[in-house]
């Protein structure tokens, strides 16, 4: 039965290529195929046969839905990682603003404005931290 | 889809939700191949719930994702293999726990539905 080949091809167009895909089209239009012989023994022509199975057969992103899902796994939680990065990233910033402020200015205390400017980053993290949890 | 007693089809969200139990409990019984399923599904239910192929296949996926199912292929019929689903070890605790869930579920809701 070509026609429902070139229909289940139709379905999968745009799943990128992989075994699974093709172990599971290889499956879907067995399946197909007896269904449409199934509806025929019951005193169907093949034509409304084919269609009425493809129109059963429903909406095929559940399917793309979950080959996708396998292919690229849920993201694994890096906030804590983020976390910490940024911590010791805004100290290392922050300790290099404290060392020029008083070794070149130390006269005027200016190290804080760039501090608060700094410290918006390990608090976004926190937050996302905190959301994440 | 469901027809409801008005003969209508209805949105089966509930259903839905237990697709993969039915799907697991079918296979329990005797390792089966996908429209052998789809046609179970329809001859229990008189017809009252069909499910559709598209959903079928990604349940297959899911389910054997968690490792519920393994599938292999069968000896040739038609000129081909058919795949066919076991259910695991794993795949059977589940079920049995969803089973204690569901009766927990429905006698709680059948509290309120009942006697109306």
């Amino acid at each position: 039965m070509k026609t429902l080949k070139q229909l289940v091809d139709k379905l999968f167009k745009d799943v990128p290529e992989s075994e699974e895909k093709r172990v599971i089209k290889q499956e879907i239009l067995e399946n197909l195929e007896e269904k449409v012989q199934d509806l025929m023994a019951q005193g169907k022509e093949e034509e409304d046969a084919i269609n009425k199975a493809i129109i059963e057969f429903g909406d095929v992103d559940e399917i793309k839905q979950e080959l996708m899902q396998k292919t690229f796994p849920p993201k694994k939680n890096m906030s804590k990682v983020n976390l910490g990065f940024s911590i010791w990233g805004s100290l290392l910033i922050i300790s290099l603003f404290v060392f020029a402020n008083f070794y070149y200015t130390p006269k005027e205390i200016w190290f804080v404005y760039p501090t608060f400017v700094v410290l918006w980053w390990p608090l976004s993290m926190l937050f996302i931290w905190l959301r994440s949890r | 889809m469901v027809k409801s007693w008005e003969g209508k089809i209805i949105r089966s969200d509930i259903i839905r939700g237990h697709l993969d139990s039915i799907i697991l409990r079918l296979i329990l019984e005797k390792d089966r191949y996908g429209y052998e399923i789809s046609k179970e599904i329809s001859v229990r239910t008189n017809d009252r719930f069909r499910i559709k192929e598209a959903t079928l296949y990604a349940v297959f996926q899911r389910l054997n994702r968690k490792e519920l199912i393994e599938s292999y292929y069968g000896s040739i019929t038609h000129g081909s293999k058919r795949k066919y689903y076991r259910i695991t070890p794993l795949g059977k605790a589940y079920l049995h726990e969803i089973a204690k869930e569901w009766q927990e579920t429905k006698e709680i809701i059948d509290l309120f539905m009942e006697g109306l």
